[in-house]
């Protein structure tokens, strides 16, 4: 009998949660509007969560949204998406988990004869040319390192002073993501080539994965300045995350006052990084566009989901993997409002 | 006369010897594992490596130090880093500079820092008194427990972290008086002294006499040692169970308002697992898992094994993955020295 009762209990309690939750958890609601099925690998993920709301405001009186939390598991996701077929959305909108799953997610829309956008995690160029009704939105990996290069690269040649040593050499530190994720490894290996490729002579004294992690950023940075010491002149960090924890150990150790001063640079552009550049403790970022990012997969969804050319109406191009490709912009001091803008 | 000392210290034995190396074990580890990375890289030796690695370690031990009561009373808690990441997002988020153009709260006013601090113990100490309710009263074992609470309080910080206007963003752009409270030291005749560093040793002594002088303390390792002795003699098993799993999150609280300042942002996954990083270092600090045995030198010990490890490795440029490997094995070889030592008592 008790056991009963606490059983009913934990029924009605769950019951009024999932009531309270239900609103927040299908967003727009309307009639003869498209349904459009849409994941999200990690709904707290900082980069993802604009993305979302991106998605959520440029759908706004065009489709139906729900909207899926993956909590970056990737079993669970696929649970959604044949929940979602099951609830008779016209199209896909999904940002994998993980980017090797993508053929599992195809079969079960091809099973439905449903269209897929991908957006933000890459599948295979294969894996996408397998079925007709597939594309991709997001950016070109390189393209971040590329740009972050060209920052360093820039910024190198306009501050001599930076050569601490004068050696003609710019000796870096770099913070590198998760090894083996495919923006870490890309990121790492175009930022430093195109630094090279600028005719920068460059020496590497350290090379470390803070797994995107502040914290980490900023343990490794605390041992590398009790290495090195003077000896670094530039910081590179796969993200803003460890950027801003690479930044915290140097103000500890007495950075960024009397003259005192080590350009860092991340990637992503969030909020905390723009004040960092804003007050000239870092460097400068490079913004990957959440805005566009979401606009370009909803409008995609939208499109494919009416059973149109997924480009119509649009201004968006796909290039030969069927992909569209958002470009990364270099976000320093001279143009912090062009990020500032994406938080609007 | 020397013979006879020499003599004597033979007679001592080679088994004695043997025990004295298995109950200093840990000791013993520390100073090898730092031989180690003296041998490879001679220039670790500097005052300033000692320092961020006392420095780090700081919360670290506040929260190892609240945790390790839990364990000497059998328990455990899954919940200590997600109450971290709570105490952390809370105090960050109304500690913001209010230059910073992204506040969490944009019109809320400037605050005595102590205030955030004391609420974000609060917050965690009610957290801490459900545990050890949920644990006491209910008789849930404190694995499953906490593995609940450890959920639930995620849940809560995510929702309160991931909200308009700006949504799941690291809240940063912290206060420079926050800032300043974890990351600022004494200048003692030129040499730094941090001031975390200066934290978890008040802490530390203070869990000690905690430990070691009052009855409370007693009371704690009666209850883990033998809990059926402990209600004969007249110790309340429930009462001495919810004041420590609060203790141990109100330590939580304030490791976390300090790991916010230290690290100058905090997000819902800020203390992640720290809750495992401290139940290791406990047990290779000589925390018995079955309870009743362990002590605050030891735990302190087992963090800075931990981060000698973490800021060691790093330091001489040791492969990460190879890092995971070598954590692991300490942990096990730890315990199972331990385990012999309990073994051959009984």
């Amino acid at each position: 009998m008790k056991r009963i009762t606490a059983l009913a209990t934990a029924v009605v309690l769950v019951g009024s949660l999932a009531a309270c939750g239900g609103k927040a958890g299908t967003g727009a609601t309307g009639g003869g509007l498209p349904k459009v099925g849409v994941t999200i690998y990690k709904f707290d993920d900082n980069f993802m969560s604009f993305v979302r709301r991106a998605i959520e405001t440029s759908a706004k009186d065009r489709a139906e949204l729900i909207l899926n939390d993956s909590q970056n598991d990737q079993s669970k996701q696929n649970e959604q998406v044949e929940m979602m077929i099951s609830k008779g959305v016209k199209a896909l909108a999904i940002n994998l988990v993980d980017p090797q799953a993508a053929p599992a997610i195809i079969s079960k829309a091809q099973a439905a004869n449903l269209p897929v956008v991908f957006f933000n995690k890459e599948p295979d160029a294969a894996v996408l040319q397998s079925y007709d009704k597939t594309w991709y939105v997001g950016t070109a990996s390189a393209e971040a390192g590329v740009i972050q290069g060209n920052i360093v690269a820039d910024a190198w040649k306009a501050n001599p002073n930076f050569d601490r040593n004068g050696d003609g050499k710019l000796q870096y530190v770099l913070l590198k993501g998760e090894p083996g994720h495919p923006d870490a490894e890309a990121r790492t290996k175009f930022a430093v080539d195109t630094i090279r490729e600028a005719g920068i002579d460059v020496e590497e004294l350290e090379l470390q994965t803070g797994m995107w992690d502040t914290v980490k950023g900023k343990e490794l940075m605390d041992a590398w300045i009790a290495k090195h010491g003077d000896k670094i002149e530039f910081v590179l960090a796969n993200n803003d995350g460890m950027a801003l924890g690479a930044v915290q150990s140097l103000k500890a150790n007495g950075y960024f006052t009397n003259d005192k001063y080590l350009p860092v640079v991340g990637v992503d552009a969030i909020p905390d990084a723009l004040d960092q550049i804003k007050n000239g403790l870092m460097l400068g970022t490079v913004l990957n566009d959440a805005k566009n990012q979401g606009t370009a997969a909803t409008d995609l969804a939208i499109n494919a989901a009416l059973g149109k050319d997924p480009l119509e109406g649009t201004a968006w191009k796909l290039d030969e993997n069927k992909a569209v490709r958002v470009p990364y912009v270099a976000i320093t001091k001279d143009n912090l409002a062009v990020a500032e803008e994406a938080y609007k | 006369m020397l013979n006879s000392i020499t003599n004597k210290a033979r007679g001592i034995n080679k088994k004695s010897a043997l025990t004295w190396c298995m109950n200093n074990a840990i000791f013993l580890v520390l100073f090898l594992l730092l031989f180690i990375i003296i041998v490879i890289s001679p220039d670790f030796l500097s005052v300033n490596n000692f320092r961020n690695i006392l420095t780090q370690a700081s919360t670290r031990i506040i929260i190892a130090l609240g945790v390790g009561a839990l364990i000497i009373t059998q328990g455990t808690d899954l919940s200590a880093g997600r109450q971290v990441g709570v105490a952390a997002v809370v105090s960050a988020s109304l500690l913001q500079a209010p230059t910073y153009a992204y506040r969490m709260y944009p019109d809320l006013p400037v605050l005595p820092i102590f205030v955030p601090i004391l609420l974000v113990i609060i917050i965690t100490a009610v957290f801490g008194f459900i545990n050890g309710f949920v644990v006491a009263k209910l008789n849930v074992t404190p694995f499953i427990a906490t593995l609940g609470s450890m959920i639930i309080i995620y849940g809560i910080n995510s929702i309160y972290y991931d909200r308009p206007p700006y949504g799941a963003q690291p809240i940063g752009g912290l206060d420079a008086r926050y800032m300043n409270f974890a990351q600022g030291s004494f200048n003692i005749g030129g040499f730094m002294l941090p001031y975390l560093v200066i934290y978890a040793t008040v802490v530390t002594v203070f869990i000690w006499i905690l430990w070691n002088k009052t009855r409370l303390g007693k009371n704690i390792f009666a209850v883990g040692g033998n809990p059926e002795a402990a209600v004969v003699s007249g110790v309340s098993l429930v009462k001495t169970i919810l004041i420590v799993y609060t203790l141990a999150s109100a330590l939580y609280g304030f490791a976390g308002a300090l790991e916010a300042a230290r690290v100058g942002s905090a997000t819902n996954n800020t203390g992640n697992m720290y809750e495992l990083d401290a139940i290791a270092a406990c047990v290779v600090g000589g925390v018995s898992f079955s309870g009743g045995i362990g002590s605050v030198g030891g735990v302190v010990t087992g963090v800075l094994i931990f981060q000698v490890i973490n800021y060691g490795l790093a330091f001489i440029g040791v492969n990460p993955y190879l890092q995971y490997i070598i954590k692991g094995l300490i942990i096990i070889a730890a315990v199972a020295v331990d385990t012999r030592k309990y073994i051959k008592r009984k």
